[in-house]
């Protein structure tokens, strides 16, 4: 073969081999960018969520949805401002089963206590308080359920109850200045006539975790606790 | 003279070795332009060992460099230097099977020439190498394969020219540059077909979701860097994730931060305080990002100190999580004070639920421009070139808008974003706005009756609810000493993204 030619098929066959490699290459590329487009893949990824827990049962749901209504949280059109309920009409259900919805948030709530017929928070509440609401996690809704003991008539202890519900929203709002609070408390006021705490509850995170508790005394309070529902 | 036919054998055996190497390379980089995810060759011996999956080599690391490829800004991807790198290779072992072929390894002139040619890679590789060592802070296994095949390449061209006579009569010049032209056509061939056939992205990019709700409501992003006028971006990032890290880095270098106005939205994938998760992807992000909040105008150098000392925190984290909260506060003293404070966390959830009100993917990083998403392939191989087009001829061709994300650019903050996020369509919940301005003072009785059951007796006296004050920054105490960042080790940047478990 003449030493030209041998240039020649060197040159064609080193070029022909450098281009078919990036051709072959370069056009797989691009017929797989063709096949995505024809068939899109389904997204994969999780979305992020609020919580939705196992515990958020149906019942629970329900209470949760009337309070956020009286508390006006869930219609846009009116302002917030808690209504009354009628304790035993909250849910369809006895005291006991009505606190029974809440035991699975025993790592989850707190008991501020407070002194007999007042409603100011005192250090140590304020300071459960803190630890409660600032453990929001994915929660949509903190619920602050508040009581009366026996003492007194039940309509003292209904407004008692109001005030230390209103007490803790109170202190939520100059301390976090959350527009979201609007959206995310819901109070509920039992006053002594419906569901009262019983000494399970005693065992639970209050904020006088180091007296003694009577029955009476635990119900000197509101139960705090972020629900991990949606709605 | 049968010595000189073995040393210019082995300048075809080293070249075709360089061209395995480099060629393997650029096929792995070329795969990339599907934008997908592929493994990539990682080993001495290209066929033989796993590949690389994770992001974490360091042919991941020197493929994501700048310095992998050129042109980045003017095509998706850029021409990789891998592929012109193949393409002398080929030239330079059919060059040597052609002086071979035609007996002519004893002609000073063609040794010369051979000797030329190899000199080419072998620049070009010691140039490479001390970029790879000095800047990039890793040398990749293919990479190495491509130096040493330049020297063998040059080292037997250069034997093979000394062993040669001295050339008589004038040096064919003429000749030489028609070698050199054969040489340059070569790499301009493939360059070119690369060109002409890889896939035009231009309609695809930043088409992988977008904000619903940029608003910033409670000052949870933090500033990365300034640009006045920059196009608004935002980084959705875990500052213990490496490849947050990765993007971080890449998007520094693109030399394109001078028309970018970076945020930084926290998404630590730590389940100590990220509830999406089952189990912690990154343990003890959560503290960082803590202090990333509580550092306030300093919170760049928060997140750069984490991206530093990555790999060291990462491995305290998990031997036990809790020390990472003590190294964040050896290293930011001023912000021990802070971290921790049950204000901080409460921002940090605010910052998790702005990625619920956005229906974000679990998944880091992430990166925005204008509020739309860059997809996961446009922040690696195609970074320079999405970012080029979305701050110029996209951004030209949209009208601006406010959803870009920056708290700058929302005048008007639309109405908070449901507790429950846009992921909950349920219309008969929807949460109302802010009722301050709407409750009426004095205490009146609230609303009508709802849906729930009516109360009993009088109604409630409303207690007049005070105007609220503006979101507080209760958490960001920006200390005032100017401590810096410690040092850290080099850590290559994995492009990977972190999805949760």
């Amino acid at each position: 073969m003449k030493p030209s030619t041998i240039q020649v098929v060197c040159t064609v066959a080193g070029l022909a081999l450098a281009a078919l490699l990036v051709g072959v290459w370069v056009h797989g590329a691009a017929a797989r960018v063709e096949a995505t487009r024809a068939t899109p893949a389904e997204k994969t990824a999780a979305v992020a969520a609020a919580a939705d827990e196992g515990y958020c049962t149906a019942e629970l749901k329900k209470i949760l949805k009337r309070v956020l209504t009286s508390c006006g949280l869930v219609h846009r059109d009116r302002g917030r401002g808690c209504q009354p309920l009628e304790a035993k009409s909250v849910a369809a259900m006895s005291g006991n089963d009505f606190n029974a919805l809440f035991r699975p948030l025993a790592k989850r709530a707190g008991i501020v206590q407070f002194d007999l017929d007042k409603a100011e928070l005192d250090d140590a509440g304020r300071t459960l308080l803190d630890q409660t609401f600032s453990d929001q996690r994915g929660a949509s809704y903190f619920l602050v359920v508040s009581r009366a003991s026996p003492e007194g008539s039940m309509t003292h202890n209904r407004a008692l109850s109001e005030q230390r519900a209103e007490a803790v929203l109170g202190y939520l709002k100059d301390k976090y200045h959350d527009p979201d609070l609007e959206q995310e408390v819901g109070l509920l006021w039992l006053g002594e006539e419906y569901a009262q705490l019983d000494q399970e509850f005693s065992q639970w995170n209050r904020s006088r975790a180091g007296a003694a508790c009577t029955s009476a005394e635990l119900n000197r309070s509101a139960f705090l606790a972020w629900i991990d529902c949606r709605l | 003279m049968k010595s000189n036919r073995t040393a210019v054998s082995l300048v075809v055996v080293s070249a075709a070795v360089g061209a395995l190497f480099a060629g393997t390379s650029t096929y792995d980089f070329i795969q990339h332009l599907d934008r997908q995810v592929h493994a990539i060759t990682c080993t001495y011996v290209p066929g033989l060992g796993a590949a690389d999956a994770s992001g974490a080599s360091g042919c991941f690391a020197v493929m994501m460099s700048p310095y992998a490829a050129v042109w980045r800004t003017s095509t998706w991807g850029g021409i990789p230097i891998a592929l012109p790198a193949l393409a002398v290779f080929i030239y330079l072992a059919f060059k040597a099977i052609d002086v071979l072929w035609r007996r002519r390894e004893d002609d000073p002139a063609e040794t010369r020439y051979l000797l030329a040619a190899t000199a080419l890679p072998l620049l070009t590789s010691i140039a490479y190498f001390f970029i790879s060592v000095l800047v990039v802070g890793v040398v990749c296994k293919l990479c190495a394969g491509v130096y040493v095949a330049s020297v063998a390449a040059f080292v037997a061209a250069l034997v093979a020219h000394r062993r040669t006579p001295a050339p008589q009569g004038a040096l064919p010049w003429g000749r030489d540059l028609g070698q050199f032209a054969v040489g340059v056509a070569f790499v301009a061939v493939p360059v070119l077909l690369y060109l002409g056939l890889k896939p035009d992205v231009r309609g695809e990019l930043g088409r992988c979701g977008k904000l619903l709700r940029p608003q910033d409501t409670y000052s949870t992003r933090v500033k990365l860097h300034s640009a006045e006028g920059g196009t608004p971006a935002i980084e959705v990032l875990d500052p213990l994730c490496p490849a947050c890290k990765g993007v971080h880095d890449r998007l520094h270098a693109t030399g394109l931060m001078d028309g970018i106005d970076l945020e930084a939205a926290l998404f630590p994938l730590d389940k100590e305080c990220n509830w999406m998760l089952g189990e912690s992807v990154h343990p003890g992000a959560c503290a960082v990002s803590e202090a990333v909040l509580c550092a306030g105008a300093r919170a760049n150098d928060v997140v750069t100190w984490a991206f530093d000392h990555q790999s060291e925190l990462r491995e305290a984290a998990a031997k036990e999580p809790a020390s990472v909260r003590v190294k964040v506060t050896q290293a930011f003293p001023d912000l021990a004070g802070c971290v921790d404070r049950p204000e901080v966390k409460a921002r940090l959830n605010k910052a998790l639920r702005w990625t619920v009100a956005n229906s974000l993917p679990i998944s880091t990083p992430q990166l925005y421009v204008r509020g739309n998403r860059l997809c996961d392939e446009d922040t690696d191989l195609g970074l320079e070139y999405t970012l080029t087009q979305v701050i110029g001829p996209m951004a030209a061709a949209t009208p601006q808008k406010p959803a870009g994300g920056s708290r700058k650019s929302a005048p008007t903050p639309p109405p908070l974003p449901s507790p429950q996020g846009v992921a909950e369509p349920d219309a008969a919940l929807a949460p109302p706005a802010p009722a301050a301005d709407a409750v009426p003072p004095g205490g009146e009785p609230a609303a009508e009756p709802t849906a729930a059951p009516a109360g009993a007796g009088e109604p409630a006296a409303k207690p007049a609810e005070e105007k609220l004050p503006p979101p507080a920054d209760n958490a960001a105490a920006a200390p005032s000493d100017d401590q810096q960042p410690g040092g850290g080790e080099t850590n290559p940047g994995a492009a990977g993204h972190e999805v949760t478990p």
